[in-house]
């Protein structure tokens, strides 16, 4: 076997495709390393749902063989990776984070799994989530089968959800990337409390078929990784148009940064407040910081409003009634009062009782929404703000509540950009820009409908000039 | 509004400096039993209604979802 450094397990996708087709490494080799990884270390964050040792090890000996063959399949081929456990992997359970679902296995395989595969990437494990993805509104980051996700870098901390395991695995350097989720949150927030890079695609970019639907009109699956690039390179495989997926936007993806439009006719809209008053204290010097970085890059900064709207509500009512249906034999049968959160319980019977009149007519503020942010979008070509206003929460501390209150008379900044982002189907990128208290505090970039090689061409350029990506957790 | 590096460190930093103590937010208390969470969440359900009820929207806007036939 192969001499493996620890540096391997936090290396790029690029250098790590380097090393195998160049025979340095064999995959076989890269497989056993990174699953025996995160079979060790996976626990002790409570991150991994399924490990998949076996299956990675025969997938990474037919890569082998290819490569001595001279078939190059591009830079993931051989690459290590897990899913999170909404991600179905035939014959194999995937449990949806729940107990209730502890047993259920399908017998074929989401479509993403399968681009990866023919692409010869290498699945090592699922990786834990918050149960359900939380749709149903939990209060503690322990409403998980696996128990609270632990943050890396610091185990009395919260990895964040729902995609904790996603996050914190690449955090850890257990998987060189991973698959998440998000409806509402559930990308942006464990990248950002892990210390991760990752990006939130599109709406209907990547196909959702074979994952979990919490919301069909809300609902993302997208990449965490070490770098802007590497999500590119994995968005590039996992995108495109699916027929059995009813929200595919028909549109492949290519990851093409170069000819993306030069950073200084950027404008970058921000709201100073999100900085400063609605930022937690200790991380304020690091936003700023971040905020100094992005000007250097030649963007130009221009301070900017969200149109005015009830974010929160309007995205809450629709994941609350489209829950509802998908969800409403499990309610109903009392299989959800095995749920580990009684908030959570509570709130997916309660959205059995929203009216069809809030559903619909959240879903016409929602058309506003989208057209205010066209709008928007016609001054601006990026939105910039804190990925959370803080570093991780503790891990006893409630997540129905919000975080300190900000200044009496503070402008509303992007607060409700997260939502917001999610109901007119915006890309989301997330970069590590720096520490508070130790831990990481991250920016999201937020951009128009199928502008990821902007957010990319963004994020790459700030990492070329920060090194926040390339910190490991204290013992990794 | 095109920002300098120095303006940008002035809108960030002095508001920063300057902002009034943030104080503990005290957390609604638990409910107590399934009743009491029954009804912390249909009362979200219902704030959530009447939050909608007050966002006013022309008539003609349809919903954003599509039928394709």
């Amino acid at each position: 076997m192969a001499a493996i450094g620890a540096e391997v397990f936090f290396a790029t996708i690029p250098e790590l495709n380097a090393r195998l087709t160049s025979k340095e490494i064999p995959a076989e080799d890269l497989a056993r390393a990174f699953a025996n990884r995160l079979e060790q270390l996976g626990p002790r964050f409570n991150c991994l749902a399924l490990p998949l040792p076996q299956q990675a090890i025969r997938k990474a000996q037919d890569v082998d063989k290819e490569i001595k063959r001279g078939r190059l399949r591009g830079p993931l081929q051989g690459i290590p990776y897990g899913v999170k456990d909404l991600i179905s992997y035939a014959g194999q359970p995937t449990t949806w984070g729940a107990k209730p679902f502890a047993g259920q296995v399908f017998d074929y395989s989401a479509t993403v799994i399968e681009k990866l595969d023919a692409v010869g990437a290498v699945l090592t494990g699922k990786l834990a989530m918050v149960e359900l993805a939380g749709g149903g509104g939990y209060r503690f980051a322990s409403a998980s089968l696996t128990g609270p996700g632990l943050n890396p870098w610091d185990r009395t901390r919260w990895s964040g959800g729902s995609s904790s395991g996603s996050a914190a695995a690449v955090a850890a350097g257990l998987v060189p990337f991973s698959l998440g989720s998000e409806t509402s949150g559930s990308i942006v927030t464990p990248a950002s409390y892990c210390g991760v890079t990752a990006l939130r695609p599109t709406y209907g970019l990547v196909s959702r078929r074979g994952a979990m639907a919490l919301s069909w009109t809300l609902d993302k699956l997208g990449p965490f990784a070490h770098t802007a690039e590497d999500c590119g390179l994995v968005l590039q495989v996992i995108a495109g148009k699916d027929g059995k997926d009813p929200g595919s936007a028909g549109k492949s993806f290519y990851y093409t940064p170069q000819y993306a439009r030069p950073l200084k006719e950027l404008k970058v809209g921000f709201a100073p407040v999100d900085f400063a008053e609605r930022a937690e204290a200790p991380a304020r010097a690091a936003f700023a910081a971040a905020l100094g970085v992005l000007k250097d890059t030649g963007v130009q900064l221009v301070e900017t409003k969200l149109p005015p709207f009830p974010y929160g509500p309007v995205l809450s009512a629709i994941l609350a009634a489209e829950q509802a249906s998908i969800f409403e034999q499990f309610i109903t049968s009392g299989k959800v009062d095995e749920l580990a959160d009684q908030g959570q319980i509570a709130g997916l019977k309660a959205s059995l009782e929203l009216p069809a009149k809030d559903y619909l007519k959240a879903q016409r503020v929602r058309r506003l929404i989208q057209d205010a942010f066209s709008r928007l979008f016609a001054e601006v070509d990026v939105l910039v703000a804190p990925g959370r206003s803080g570093a991780a929460t503790k891990l006893d501390q409630r997540l129905d509540v919000g975080g300190p209150p900000a200044p009496a008379g503070a402008a509303p900044g992007f607060q409700g950009i997260i939502p917001a982002g999610n109901l007119a189907g915006l890309p989301a990128l997330v970069l590590p820009c720096g520490f508070a208290e130790n831990l990481p505090v991250a920016l999201q970039i937020v951009g128009v409908p199928f502008a990821e090689n902007t957010l990319l061409a963004i994020g790459r350029e700030f990492q070329a000039r920060t090194d926040w990506h390339k910190r490991r957790p204290p013992g990794m | 509004m095109k920002l300098t590096r120095r303006k940008l460190a002035t809108a960030v930093l002095i508001p920063a400096a300057t902002a009034l103590a943030q104080t503990a937010q005290t957390p609604p208390a638990l409910p107590r039993n399934p009743d009491e969470e029954m009804k912390a969440a249909r009362d979200r359900v219902k704030a959530m209604g009447d939050a909608l009820a007050q966002q006013a929207v022309p008539m003609a806007t349809e919903p954003a979802f599509q039928f394709k036939a």
